[in-house]
């Protein structure tokens, strides 16, 4: 997988999902859920510093509280690259890796600050910031692929032979 | 093997299982609701198989935003309408009730089997002793095609209860507790299992509050075993019910837990009872015991969402909906009713809100600063008389 470069964006622990993606846009559709990313976050406008293919960095249990897939599909569609975070909770991170959107353990939310460039090699397991490396547990392979595939679904087409 | 090892093991076909092996489990019951069910079914259409792997044991189920709201929202019922038509799957779109009461009623796994649904609080089914593990469209179109689902057998925490509760305490009490004891994120990918006497003392649908709200703390599996100890669990929780007092969960997270007494005389101007948490008829029961012959706080909005129709006919026999109606509140058609901040009662940035649901996220209910206190039925019902937060039977 290539290398990730992005602006960083810092938030905090416990980043459920209904501030992912509040409840009122749940029926929206599917193509304009990243119009409602992130509108329900506490604390922070994020719309104010997302630049196309930011990272996410967070603390512990991102993702936490919905089953919605349509939180991760909305940071997606936005165009956010990745999101790091000490901890996910457990149906978040499935959703995500199953639909393509990069999400990795990785306890660096402390040393960072929004604003920061990182480069991160899902892989190795590196975050190069300001010109240190951090090195972390690298991405599972088998996860590593789904997200090669763009996600659970065009992975079972292929490996099934389906065109 | 503990028994959830023991189920996994059995609904994968193996002798043995243990902590952390990947098995392929038998599934034995499939659900969605409108949030997650029209994605899972663009997904189930896009993987390109030709059918459901059991059209009796698949069901969507109409319950987050019945009637629909929005033109958006009625075209993912129709979306539904035209799997169910399709693939002859079970489909409620009638407002029967919300998925994990209906589940219970209409489609009940037995004690180890696997029940599989798009939506966070599939572990209620634990109270009925069934494994539920909540997973997301992808998941949920996937499982729909091979009725079977991939997981990671956790790891098990037990919680071994003993004593008899007090009679102002409840399932939803003991679930609060255990969220200041353990916190938002220690369960995940782990199980929880209650064990020992004390269970005896929680009726089923007690049992299902408890379970529905694992997930709040993480748990990938929530559910009630039996008397005896579990063996091979990662670790043994103690806890004497006779301890316990009414807790509450104060904003923005249902593990930020006190005892009610501790903000008791918080001014409150909405109550909501109801939800896959405590929409039940024990849960109604308590409201309409507390209610009747009184009349609840002139500043209260007062909002009663029975889980299910069968639930609410019941209540109709029972003579409780002229007696919480007779009390100035407001009984709601069954289903998810205000619980996730989609329609019928949405707060503004003055409302502090007690509610029985399972979340008071920043936002849940509409303003991202309205207070939500999450609390049991009981401490509900004595709020909304009192118009600030009540220990019940103090009142």
């Amino acid at each position: 997988m290539e290398i990730i470069k992005g602006k960083v964006i810092v938030l905090g622990d416990d980043v459920d999902t209904d501030q992912i993606l509040p409840g009122y846009a749940m029926a929206e559709p599917y193509d304009q859920l990243g119009n409602f990313a992130m509108a329900g976050l506490a604390g922070l406008d994020f719309k104010s510093v997302y630049e196309p293919g930011s990272i996410i960095v967070a603390g512990r249990n991102f993702g936490c509280g919905s089953s919605r897939e349509q939180a991760p599909i909305a940071l997606h569609q936005l165009g956010v690259s990745l999101v790091m975070a000490k901890g996910f909770a457990r149906i978040f991170r499935r959703n995500a890796i199953n639909i393509g959107l990069p999400v990795w353990a990785a306890d660096i939310a402390d040393r960072l600050k929004t604003g920061d460039l990182a480069e991160v090699d899902l892989e190795k397991g590196t975050v190069a910031v300001n010109g240190t490396v951090y090195e972390f547990t690298p991405m599972a392979p088998t996860v590593l692929k789904t997200l090669e595939y763009g996600g659970l679904i065009p992975r079972v087409r292929a490996e099934l032979g389906i065109e | 093997m503990n028994c959830v090892e023991r189920y996994l093991a059995k609904a994968a076909g193996v002798a043995e299982t243990t902590a952390g092996q990947d098995l392929s489990c038998k599934v034995s019951y499939v659900a969605a609701h409108d949030v997650t069910a029209p994605i899972a079914i663009d997904m189930f259409r896009r993987i390109g198989v030709k059918k459901v792997f059991d059209p009796d044991r698949v069901a969507l189920i109409v319950d987050h935003i019945y009637p629909a709201n929005s033109e958006k929202a009625r075209n993912n019922v129709w979306a539904m309408k035209d799997f169910a038509d399709e693939f002859g799957v079970h489909l409620y779109h009638r407002g029967e009730g919300v998925i994990h009461q209906l589940m219970y009623e209409k489609h009940r796994a037995q004690p180890g089997e696997l029940v599989v649904i798009a939506d966070s609080h599939t572990g209620t089914c634990g109270g009925y002793g069934a494994v539920g593990v909540g997973v997301g469209s992808t998941e949920l179109a996937a499982a729909m095609a091979t009725g079977r689902l991939d997981l990671e057998v956790p790891q098990v925490i037990q919680i071994y209860l003993t004593g008899k509760r007090r009679s102002n305490v409840f399932g939803k009490d003991l679930i609060l507790y255990l969220g200041s004891l353990f916190g938002t994120d220690y369960l995940v990918d782990r199980a929880m299992v209650f064990t020992g006497p004390g269970i005896e003392d929680l009726s089923v649908a007690e049992r299902m509050t408890v379970c529905n709200m694992g997930i709040e703390l993480g748990a990938m599996i929530t559910l009630f075993g039996t008397v005896e100890k579990e063996p091979d669990t990662l670790e043994v929780k103690e806890i004497d019910l006779g301890s316990l007092e009414p807790q509450i969960a104060r904003p923005f997270s249902p593990a930020n837990v006190v005892p009610v007494r501790e903000v008791a005389g918080t001014p409150v101007t909405q109550v909501v009872v109801g939800s896959c948490t405590n929409g039940r008829l024990n849960d109604m029961e308590q409201v309409a015991k507390a209610f009747e012959g009184k009349h609840v706080h002139p500043d209260v909005n007062t909002l009663v969402v029975p889980a299910s129709k069968e639930i609410l006919d019941e209540m109709e026999r029972r003579g409780w909906c002229r007696i919480i109606r007779d009390a100035g509140a407001t009984v709601l058609n069954p289903g998810c009713g205000s619980c996730f901040g989609a329609h019928e009662g949405l707060t503004s940035e003055r409302d502090t809100v007690v509610s029985t649901t399972n979340r008071n996220f920043p936002g849940r209910m509409g303003s991202m600063k309205a207070k939500i206190y999450l609390a049991s039925p009981a401490t509900a019902a004595a709020t909304a008389l009192a118009g600030k937060i009540t220990v019940p039977g103090e009142e």
